[in-house]
C-alpha cells in the first residue's frame, strides 16, 4: 500500500520530496512508473518483478508514498528567452500537436500509440529505461538542460550532464529549455514496425552549415548505451568538413564505434550497432540532400 | 492508513470509491464498480489498448492510470457510451465487416475510433493504421477492422453532426 500525494504548490511538491526521500516515487502519466507484470501489481509496480513467472517489468520499488504532478501546471508550453521552453508534465500527444520543431513532433509522434501518448509525458522521457526515451535523444541533440524544484530555489543542470553524470540527479523535473537550434535537426527511428514500435536505436543530429562546411555538429543516440548520449568523436569529425559522403561515412563509424548498445528482446547489440551507423548516415545525408 | 476515498464521475454518475496510491482505474472500474467489464484485463503494460477509456474525452489506457489522480475528473466507458448515435454506427461497422471474432479487444478498438473520428471524420488509411497501433487483436488480421472503421467513417460523415448532438456531454 502507497500513499498517494497530489500536491499543488511546487513548494507543497519540494516539501514532500525533503521528507520522504528514498521512501517517494513521482508519478507522471504513469505508463512506465504503473507498468506490473503477471502479479498484477502485488508485488510492486514498474519495478523489475523477480517473483513473477511471467513477465518481468521494471517502476515503483517499495514506495510507501506515490507523488502525482498533475496539479503543479507543468503541463504548458513556455517559451523562455527566444527558445523552447516545455512543462516536464506536457503529454506527448500536446507535444506532437504543438511542438515547433518537426524532429520533436516525429519524436513524439513515434513513441507507443495515440492513448499512451495521451498519457505519457516529456518529463517522463527523460527518466525513461533504454532503449526507450525517443524524444529525450531529439531534446539531447538541441543541447537542452532541465530545471529541478528544490526546497530552497531551483537547480538547472544540462541534459548532456545530467545522463553523463548516470542520470542519478534526483528531485522534482520542472521544465525542460533550449535555445532555438541553429541549423538543421532531424530525427529517425529504427522499429520494427512502422508505427507504435519499440526502439531498436534513435538518432537525433542538429547541423549548422556555414560556407558548406560544418561549423556545428551534435549528435545524439538511443538505445546505443546506459542512457541517451552525444557522439562526441562523430561530432570532431564532422566539425569544419563538407558535408558529404566520405565525412559522413566517416562520422557514421566513429558513431558505431563509440556506442555501447545492450541486446533485449528488441534487438541484439550487434544489431543495433549497425543501426546505429546506418541511422546516422541517413540522418546526415537528408541534411546533405536538403543543403 | 493509505487508503483514500475519492469521488470520480463514471459514465455520468458521481461516484464515491476507495483507492491506495497505486490503484489502476483499471481496477476501480471492474472490480470496485463492478461490471464495466467493457474494460478488459489484458496485458498491464500499456500494450494492448483492450483497456482503453476516455477521461475528460481524450483515450487513456486504464491499466497505467492511477486513479488517485483523476479526482473529479469524467471517466468514459463503452458502457456509458453504448446509446450515443456514433457509437452504435461503430458497432454496426464492426458487425457489417465481421471485424470481431472473440470480441476481447472489440470494445478497446470502438472507443480508439471515436476518439480518431471525433477528431478526424475522415482518416486516410495510414491514419487508420497509426489510430489503431496501440490496440491488439490477435483473431482477426486487422484487415477487416481497418474496413470497418472507413465503413464508420462514411455511415458517420452523412449524419456526424447529428449523431454528436445526439451523444450530449460525451460528444
Ligand atoms: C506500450 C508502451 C510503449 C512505449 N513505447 C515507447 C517508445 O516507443 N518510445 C519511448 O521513448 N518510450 C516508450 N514507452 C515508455 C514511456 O511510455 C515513455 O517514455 C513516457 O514518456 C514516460 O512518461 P510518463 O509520464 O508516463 O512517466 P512515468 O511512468 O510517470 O515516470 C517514469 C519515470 O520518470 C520519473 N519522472 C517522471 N516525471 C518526473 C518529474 N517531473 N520529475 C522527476 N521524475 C519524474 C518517475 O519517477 C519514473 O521513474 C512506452 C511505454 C509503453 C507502456
Amino acid at each position: 500500500m502507497a500513499e498517494y500525494l497530489l500536491p499543488d504548490s511546487l513548494s507543497e511538491a519540494t516539501e514532500i520530496i525533503a521528507e520522504h526521500g528514498r521512501a517517494l516515487a513521482i508519478v507522471a502519466g504513469g505508463t512506465s512508473a504503473m507498468r506490473c507484470g503477471t502479479c498484477r501489481g502485488k508485488h510492486g509496480r514498474g519495478i523489475l518483478c523477480l517473483e513473477c513467472p511471467g513477465p518481468r517489468l521494471v517502476s515503483v520499488p517499495n514506495a510507501a508514498f506515490v507523488m502525482g504532478i498533475q496539479r503543479l501546471g507543468l503541463d504548458g508550453v513556455a517559451p523562455a528567452n527566444g527558445g523552447l521552453g516545455f512543462g516536464a508534465g506536457l503529454s506527448l500527444s500536446r507535444l506532437q500537436a504543438s511542438a515547433p520543431i518537426p524532429a520533436l513532433r516525429a519524436a513524439a509522434r513515434q513513441v507507443g500509440g495515440p492513448a499512451l501518448r495521451n498519457m505519457a509525458t516529456v518529463g517522463g522521457n527523460i527518466f525513461e529505461r533504454q532503449p526507450y526515451g525517443d524524444v529525450a535523444v531529439v531534446l539531447l541533440a538541441l543541447d537542452a538542460s532541465l530545471t529541478f524544484a528544490e526546497r530552497d530555489g531551483e537547480r538547472s543542470q544540462t541534459l548532456a550532464a545530467f545522463y553523463a553524470d548516470g542520470a542519478k540527479q534526483g528531485g522534482l523535473l520542472t521544465r525542460i529549455d533550449c535555445a532555438a537550434p541553429d541549423g538543421e535537426v532531424v530525427f529517425l527511428k529504427c522499429g520494427r514496425r512502422r508505427f507504435n514500435s519499440p526502439t531498436v536505436v534513435t538518432v537525433a543530429v542538429c547541423i549548422a552549415l556555414d560556407g558548406g562546411k560544418v561549423r556545428r555538429a551534435r549528435i545524439a543516440l538511443g538505445g546505443a548505451g546506459a542512457h541517451p548520449m552525444r557522439c562526441a568523436a562523430a561530432e570532431e569529425l564532422l566539425i569544419g568538413a563538407a558535408l558529404d559522403p566520405t565525412s559522413i561515412a566517416a562520422a557514421a563509424a566513429a558513431a558505431a564505434d563509440a556506442c555501447d548498445p545492450a541486446t533485449d528482446v528488441v534487438a541484439s547489440e550487434w544489431y543495433r550497432r549497425r543501426m546505429v551507423a546506418t541511422y546516422v548516415r541517413r540522418a546526415l545525408g537528408e541534411i546533405e540532400q536538403g543543403s | 492508513m493509505t487508503a483514500k476515498i475519492l469521488s470520480l464521475n463514471v459514465n455520468g454518475r458521481d461516484e464515491t470509491i476507495l483507492c491506495d496510491g497505486l490503484t489502476t482505474l483499471q481496477e476501480v472500474l471492474r472490480d470496485q464498480l463492478g461490471l464495466l467489464t467493457s474494460v478488459k484485463d489484458g496485458c498491464t503494460q500499456g500494450g494492448c489498448g483492450s483497456c482503453s477509456v476516455l477521461v475528460d474525452g481524450e483515450l487513456w489506457l486504464s491499466c497505467l492510470a492511477p486513479v488517485a489522480a483523476l479526482a473529479g475528473r469524467a471517466v468514459m466507458t463503452l458502457e456509458g457510451l453504448k446509446q450515443s448515435a456514433g457509437i452504435a454506427a461503430i458497432q454496426q461497422s464492426f458487425i457489417d465487416n465481421s471485424a470481431a471474432q472473440c470480441g476481447f479487444c472489440t470494445p478497446g478498438m470502438i472507443l480508439t475510433v471515436k476518439a480518431l473520428l471525433d477528431a478526424n471524420p475522415e482518416p486516410s488509411h495510414d491514419e487508420i493504421l497509426e489510430a489503431l497501433s496501440g490496440n491488439l487483436c490477435r483473431c482477426t488480421g486487422y484487415l477487416p477492422i481497418v474496413e470497418a472503421v472507413k465503413d464508420a467513417a462514411a455511415r458517420l460523415s452523412g449524419g456526424a453532426d447529428a449523431a454528436r448532438a445526439s451523444e450530449g456531454r460525451e460528444g
